[in-house]
C-alpha cells in the first residue's frame, strides 16, 4: 500500500520535476552569463502560459505547436528588454542617458503626449488595446531619448540596479497582461487521453510536457558543448575579460544569452500549461519565481542543465517526502514537505556549496 | 489662563449640545460605510456599494422612507473608499462616526477588514453591520455591536451535506481537503462537525498551502481513502487546479463541491466538460426563487423588492449593465434589516437598535435573516449551485431550485 503510493507519487514527482527544471534553465543561463538575477522570472513563465492559452482558444492550436511561437516571442522580448533596459547597466561598453537636463525632460514629455494622441487614433482604427499602444509609445520614446542623449558611460551600475530592473520588467509585464486579459483565472482543456500505470494515472499531456523538457535540456547541453557559439558563451561565463581578449564579442553574447534565457523561460510557460492548464492569470508567476531560485541554487546557480537536474531532484523529494510524512497521524504533510525541501537545500549547500553539478 | 479660556469656550457648547441633542428629532437615517472601492477587493466593493445604493433607493422611492418618530424619514448613504486597507478602515470609521455623525456603520468587504474596523465601532458603541466578513473568528472576540448578514464560514457546506443526507441516505464516506487559510479552515471545521452530526464518516481530512502549484500527492492519498463525497477548496486558482487534477488522476466520486471557485463563471469557462456536475456553495445567486408568497407560507415578515425589481434597481445604481452577485445582495439585505429594526424599535439609539436586530427575523429576495446572541448570522441558508451542461444551476435548497441536482455526479470523460 505504502509502496504503491510512494512509487506512484515518485513517478508524478519525476514528471513534475522535469517541468520545474525546464522552468529554471533560463534563470540559470542568465545568471551564469550576465550575473543578473532575473527577479521577474515568473512573469515570463506567465507570458508563455498566456501564449499557449490564446493559441488554443483562438485557433485550437495544441500547446506543443505553441512552443516555437513562445520561444520566438521570448527571444524577441529578451532582446527588447536587454537593449531597452538592461544593457546600460551590465555591459562594460553600455550606453545610457548620460545627463537628463530639462531639455530632455520637456522634449520627452512633449513627444509622449504627441505619441499618445497618435496612438489613441491608431488603437481605435486598428482595434488594438490601448495598453499595447501605450507600451509601444513608451518603448519608442525611450529609444528616441537614448538615441539623442545617449553616450558611453564609464561607471558600472551597482548590482542592486539590475535586480530592480528585472523586478520592474516583471511588474510591467504582469500589469500589461492584466490590462489586456483582466485578472480572472483562465484555463483550457486539451484532452488526449491518459496512461493508467496501476500505481497512478498520467495524462499524455503531462508525459509530452516532460519529454519536451528533457529534449530541450539535451539540445541546450549539446549546443553548449558541441558548437562554437556555445563555446563562446561558455567562455564569457568563465572569464569575460579573457573572452574579450580572445576576440569574443562579449556584448553580443550578453544580449544573446539574455534573450535565449527569456526564450527558454517563456517556452517553459507553455510546457507548464500542458501540465496544469488552469488557473492561468497575470500573477501566476510568483510561486514559480521562488521555486526556480531554490532549484537554481540546488543545481549550481550558473549551470542550466544543472538546473534541470535540480528540478528533477526537487520534484522527487517534494512528492516522495509527502507520502512518507502522510504516514504520521496528525501531521499536515504539505507543510512538512516544504520544511523538508529547505532543510535538504541547506544540507546540500553545506556539503556542496556550488550545487549538485559543479561548474568547472 | 489659556486653559481656563478654553474651558470657558467649550462649556457653553457642551451645555447646548446636552440640551439640544435629546430634543433633536430624527430627520434622516445615515449609513456610514468605509467601502473597498479600490485595491484587492475592488470588484466585491463595487458590488457592495451598488447593493447598498439599490436598497436605499428602494426604501426612499418605493417604500416611502423609514417610519420613525411618527414620520417617514429618508435613508442617507455616506461612503468613502478605504482602498482595501486596514489603516484606512479605522480612520474612515472614526471620521464617519465623529464628524459625519452617522446612525449606523457598515463594515467593508472581507473578514480581515471587518475585524480591523470592529474595535472602532465598539469604542463608540455604534452598530457595525457585517455583510462581507464570513470568518467565525469575528464573533469570538466578544464584540457587542457587530451584526452579520453574510453566512458564517462554518455554514458553507452545511446545505451540501444536508442535501446528500436527504437524496442519498446510504452515502457515507466524506473526504475534506481545504486550503490552509483562516476562511477555508473555518469552513472545513464547520463541515466536519456537520458531517459527524449527520452520521457521515470522515475518511480524509487535510489542508494544502495557499498558492499551491500541484495537488497530485494530496489527491493520490485522497483517492486511496476511497471517498464518495469530496468537499473542499479555498480560492479561485486552487479550486480550478483541484478539479483538473481530480480528473487527471481519474478520481470519480458521487459529489464534488468546491468553495469560492465553482460558483464563478470563469470556472466553467476554464474547465469546460470537466466542470460538469461540480457544485459550490454561494450566499446568493441570480435566479433564486425567494418570494413574498414563500415568506407568507413560512410565516415570515417580507420586506424589499422582488428579485427582478432588485436587478433593475442595481443596474440603475451602478450605472451599467452588470448583474448583482452575492456581494451586492448581502449588502442590500443588510439595509433592509436596518430599516425593519429602526421601525420596530422606533428609535435610532445604538443599544436599542442592536437589541432589536437580535430579535429580528425576516425574509427578502436574499433569503432568510436571523442572528444569534453573538451577532452571527444563522437564519440565512446558502444556496448550492451545480454546473449542468455548461451552465450554473441552483439545485439546493429545494425552495430556491432552478434545476434538480444531478446526483451522482457524472464521471470524468
Amino acid at each position: 500500500m505504502i509502496f504503491e503510493q510512494l512509487s506512484g507519487n515518485l513517478l508524478q514527482g519525476l514528471v513534475l520535476g522535469s517541468v520545474y527544471g525546464m522552468a529554471t534553465m533560463g534563470l540559470s543561463l542568465i545568471f551564469g552569463v550576465l550575473q543578473v538575477v532575473n527577479v521577474g522570472h515568473g512573469a515570463f513563465i506567465m507570458v508563455g502560459a498566456f501564449t499557449s492559452l490564446m493559441m488554443f482558444q483562438a485557433a485550437g492550436v495544441p500547446p506543443v505547436l505553441a512552443i516555437p511561437v513562445a520561444f520566438a516571442i521570448g527571444m524577441a522580448l529578451g532582446m527588447l528588454f536587454y537593449f531597452g533596459a538592461l544593457k546600460p547597466l551590465v555591459s562594460p561598453s553600455g550606453s545610457g542617458i548620460k545627463s537628463l537636463d530639462m531639455r530632455a525632460v520637456g522634449m520627452g514629455a512633449g513627444i509622449l503626449v504627441a505619441l499618445l494622441v497618435v496612438m489613441r487614433f491608431l488603437s481605435a482604427a486598428f482595434k488594438l488595446h490601448f495598453a499595447i499602444t501605450l507600451f509601444v509609445a513608451i518603448i519608442f520614446l525611450y529609444g528616441f531619448l537614448l538615441y539623442i542623449y545617449g553616450g558611453r558611460r564609464q561607471d558600472k551600475a551597482p548590482e542592486l540596479a539590475t535586480l530592480l530592473v528585472t523586478f520592474s520588467i516583471g511588474v510591467i509585464l504582469e500589469e500589461s497582461v492584466k490590462q489586456l486579459f483582466t485578472s480572472e483565472a483562465r484555463g483550457f482543456n486539451w484532452a488526449i487521453g491518459k496512461l493508467d500505470l496501476g500505481v497512478t494515472v498520467l495524462p499524455y499531456t503531462k508525459l509530452i510536457a516532460s519529454f519536451g523538457s528533457l529534449t530541450i535540456a539535451v539540445l541546450l547541453y549539446l549546443w553548449f558543448r558541441k558548437t562554437r557559439a556555445g563555446m563562446a558563451m561558455r567562455s564569457v561565463v568563465e572569464d569575460d575579460v579573457g573572452a574579450r581578449v580572445c576576440g569574443v564579442n562579449v556584448d553580443w553574447q550578453y544580449a544573446l544569452s539574455f534573450s535565449l534565457g527569456i526564450g527558454l523561460t517563456v517556452t517553459s510557460g507553455v510546457l507548464l500549461t500542458m501540465f496544469i492548464p488552469v488557473g492561468i492569470n497575470p500573477y501566476m508567476g510568483g510561486p514559480y519565481t521562488l521555486k526556480s531560485f531554490v532549484i537554481a541554487v540546488l543545481g549550481g546557480l550558473a549551470s542550466p542543465y544543472g538546473a534541470f537536474f535540480g528540478g528533477l531532484v526537487f520534484g522527487l523529494v517534494e512528492n516522495g517526502s509527502y507520502t512518507l510524512f502522510a504516514q504520521f497521524q496528525g501531521l499536515e504533510p504539505f507543510a512538512m514537505t516544504r520544511f523538508f525541501s529547505f532543510v535538504m537545500l541547506l544540507v546540500i549547500l553545506l556539503l556542496r556549496p556550488t550545487g549538485l553539478l559543479k561548474v568547472k | 489662563m489659556k486653559k481656563r479660556g478654553l474651558i470657558l469656550l467649550v462649556v457653553p457648547f457642551l451645555a447646548i449640545a446636552f440640551f439640544v441633542a435629546p430634543a433633536h428629532a430624527v430627520d434622516s437615517i445615515v449609513i456610514g460605510h468605509p467601502a473597498a472601492l479600490s485595491g484587492s477587493y475592488a470588484k466585491a466593493g463595487e458590488q457592495a456599494v451598488g447593493g447598498v445604493q439599490a436598497a436605499v433607493d428602494w426604501v426612499n422611492s418605493v417604500y416611502g422612507g423609514v417610519n420613525v418618530g411618527g414620520k417617514k424619514v429618508p435613508l442617507v448613504y455616506k461612503y468613502y473608499d478605504c482602498e482595501s486597507k486596514k489603516e484606512s478602515v479605522t480612520s474612515l470609521l472614526e471620521r464617519l462616526i465623529t464628524t459625519d455623525k452617522v446612525t449606523v456603520t457598515f463594515a467593508p468587504y472581507s473578514s480581515g477588514l471587518t475585524l480591523a474596523g470592529a474595535p472602532v465601532a465598539e469604542k463608540y458603541g455604534i452598530v457595525y453591520m457585517d455583510h462581507g466578513g464570513a470568518s467565525d473568528k469575528i464573533f469570538t472576540q466578544g464584540f457587542e455591536y457587530v451584526v452579520q448578514t453574510i453566512g458564517p464560514g462554518s455554514s458553507y457546506h452545511v446545505g451540501t451535506l444536508e442535501m446528500v443526507k436527504k437524496i442519498a441516505p446510504d452515502v457515507k464516506r466524506v473526504a475534506l481537503a481545504y486550503e490552509d487559510s483562516e476562511f477555508a479552515r473555518s469552513v472545513m471545521d464547520g463541515a466536519e462537525a456537520k458531517a459527524r452530526e449527520l452520521g457521515f464518516e470522515v475518511v480524509f481530512k487535510r489542508t494544502y498551502p495557499m498558492k499551491v502549484e500541484d495537488l497530485t500527492p494530496l489527491l493520490s492519498d485522497l483517492k486511496a481513502s476511497d471517498p464518495e463525497i469530496v468537499i473542499g477548496g479555498g480560492h479561485f486558482q486552487d479550486g480550478q487546479l483541484f478539479n483538473k487534477q481530480m480528473a487527471d488522476l481519474d478520481i470519480n466520486v458521487k459529489l464534488l463541491s468546491l468553495i469560492a471557485a465553482a460558483t464563478l463563471p470563469a470556472f466553467g469557462e476554464a474547465l469546460g466538460d470537466l466542470a460538469e456536475g461540480v457544485m459550490g456553495p454561494s450566499h446568493w445567486e441570480y435566479g433564486v426563487t425567494f418570494s413574498e408568497e414563500g415568506a407568507k407560507a413560512a410565516g415570515m415578515t417580507w420586506i424589499g423588492p422582488s428579485q427582478d425589481e432588485y436587478v433593475a434597481l442595481f443596474k440603475k445604481a451602478v450605472g451599467k449593465d452588470m448583474l448583482p452577485d452575492y456581494h451586492a445582495a448581502e449588502a442590500s439585505a443588510q439595509v433592509l434589516a436596518l430599516v425593519l429594526a429602526v421601525e420596530k424599535s422606533d428609535s435610532v439609539d445604538s443599544d436599542v437598535l442592536r437589541k432589536t436586530l437580535g430579535d429580528l427575523t425576516f425574509m427578502s429576495f436574499y433569503g432568510g435573516w436571523d442572528i444569534d446572541d453573538t451577532g452571527k448570522q444563522i437564519g440565512h441558508s446558502m444556496v448550492n449551485v451545480q454546473w449542468q451542461k455548461g451552465e450554473r444551476k441552483i439545485i439546493w435548497p429545494e425552495d430556491a431550485q432552478t434545476a434538480k441536482p444531478v446526483f451522482p455526479k457524472p464521471d470524468f470523460e
